[in-house]
């Protein structure tokens, strides 16, 4: 698992490529304080290369959203596959984040 | 029968997406199955890494998986820890809450039940057993 960050001058973007399981979730807390940054503005997650998401990844995707919310920005979230997308709908996240 | 051994530890949990590709192989999952699948074992695995066996390491997690291709496939998670029922100690889940009133947590369990369709909990010989069963149809 491996997140590609790009930091434009308003907003940074958030690559996810691979499994975002229980064991990779443990491993990417810096790249996630990193996207935490810009809180305040927008925050671009392209899930495009992302393959799979458990609840350990929807816990970082959520106190993201958290402190993007009390920060006043947003979080958008981008190509996320059907199965993906899936597992947003079932949990409600769909609802919480921009969706492109 | 198909079996994994693992120990108690995350990093143990890296060999679960080579047992689900051997599984996706063997029974002929489609892909959202497959995903499914993926998706149940990571939560429940991951609870009892967490929870069955506190301040202990190097202890036993026995994932097992039978199944009739076309038909349905058994998981069963197996070990000789504390005594937890996941399915009755699982918060319930506000899908309909806000961000700031979302809890962090408490989803994996959730995402079991709605990735498989049946988990049933049994504590036999000093053993949690989880089996849950996908109907392959």
């Amino acid at each position: 698992m491996e997140i590609i960050i790009k930091e434009n001058a308003n907003s940074i973007e958030g690559h996810f490529v691979g499994r975002l399981d229980t064991v990779a979730a443990t491993k990417v807390g810096s790249e996630m304080a990193k996207l935490g940054e810009y809180a305040d503005r927008e925050i671009l997650l392209d899930f495009a290369e992302l393959e799979f998401i458990s609840s350990s990844g929807l816990r970082l995707l959520l106190m993201l959203n958290k402190q993007s919310k009390a920060k006043k920005g947003k979080v958008i979230i981008a190509n996320a596959s059907d199965d993906i997308k899936h597992v947003l709908k079932l949990t409600g996240f769909i609802s919480l984040f921009e969706i492109r | 029968m198909y079996k994994l051994p693992i120990t108690n530890d995350i990093s143990e949990m890296e060999h679960l997406e080579e047992f689900v590709n051997e599984m996706a192989e063997a029974f002929n999952l489609a892909d959202d199955f497959k995903f499914q699948l993926g998706l149940a074992l990571d939560e429940a695995v991951a609870n009892v890494v967490m929870y069955a066996y506190p301040d202990k390491e190097g202890m036993p997690i026995h994932i097992e998986a039978d199944g009739e291709q076309g038909k349905k496939l058994i998981i069963r998670i197996i070990d000789e820890g504390v005594e937890f029922n996941p399915l009755a100690e699982a918060p319930e889940v506000d899908t309909d809450a806000t961000t700031e009133d979302r809890e962090i947590g408490g989803l994996g369990i959730f995402l079991v039940k709605e990735s498989m369709d049946d988990v049933q909990y049994e504590r036999k010989d000093g053993k949690n057993i989880l089996t849950m069963t996908k109907n392959l149809l």
